[in-house]
């Protein structure tokens, strides 16, 4: 994901905003990080350049 | 095409009548300074569509192989619910082609492709919460494109447009045997 991202996205649960945390990244984009909610503190991991901003109960639920 | 690649396609919706009819009023509709986003963008057809405009263009889906397919199409994709993870009041236009074939108990089977097709017994279950929610992310002036079919109940759309506190005008249509295809726009009132 680009940082440009980071304008737009909120915590799903409460809309409040996140805060990035960058494991590994390349010139333009964050590759492999989380982000935070400033608010309630859930952590949204971020992998192979997508985040994952599903709601926690929706991330344990999904198909395979 | 390889066979990793091959699997990975069968897990994501890949592009058909509906979303060429979505991509083609998308595509009319977006301007170059736009910030647009495509619901359940799947292989990224639509958001494709949407950025060969110059919009900005961002594709949001639940299902992490459509994500990665619309990724390496080029589209800034989220992983996510319908709108949930934007904040308010951030795109100028908002697409969806919505899984809308009414389906019932006994026929749901738990995979991705059934995430993109299947819209429980009305056909309208994720319609209704997108319609609920994509007015909070929409600017003042922003604008809805979403396709509807007639089998999940068009007049039924509309009035649930209508409750979410929007005028729906109906911009492009096309028939086939077992549905009308729609593109219905929808504007704040």
């Amino acid at each position: 994901m680009k940082e440009s991202l980071m304008e737009i996205v909120r915590c799903p649960m409460d809309k409040q905003e996140l805060e990035l945390e960058v494991i590994q990244r390349t010139d333009d984009e964050v590759l492999e990080g989380r982000l935070v909610c400033s608010e309630c503190g859930e952590e949204y991991p971020i992998e192979e350049g997508i985040p994952n901003l599903l709601p926690p109960d929706m991330r344990e639920d999904a198909p395979a | 095409m390889g066979l990793d690649e091959r699997r990975e396609r069968e897990k994501v919706y890949q592009p058909a009548e509906d979303s060429h009819l979505l991509a083609t009023a998308a595509r009319d509709e977006a301007a170059p300074t736009d910030r647009t986003l495509d619901v359940g963008t799947g292989s990224g057809y639509v958001a494709t569509a949407m950025a060969e405009t110059g919009a900005t263009v961002y594709g949001v889906d639940p299902n992490p192989h459509a994500c990665r397919q619309a990724r390496e199409s080029g589209i800034r994709v989220v992983q996510g619910d319908l709108t949930e993870p934007f904040g308010d009041g951030v795109f100028d236009l908002v697409t969806f082609n919505p899984p809308y074939l009414p389906t019932t108990p006994e026929e749901a089977v738990d995979d991705w492709m059934e995430v993109a097709l299947a819209g429980g017994e009305s056909g309208r279950a994720v319609i209704e919460p997108f319609l609920a929610g994509v007015g909070r992310v929409l600017t003042p002036e922003g604008r809805v494109l979403m396709l509807v079919s007639s089998l999940s109940g068009f007049d039924t759309v509309v009035e649930l447009a209508n409750e979410a506190g929007f005028t729906a005008t109906t911009v492009d249509q096309d028939s086939f045997p077992f549905e009308t295809l729609s593109i219905l726009r929808l504007d704040h009132e």
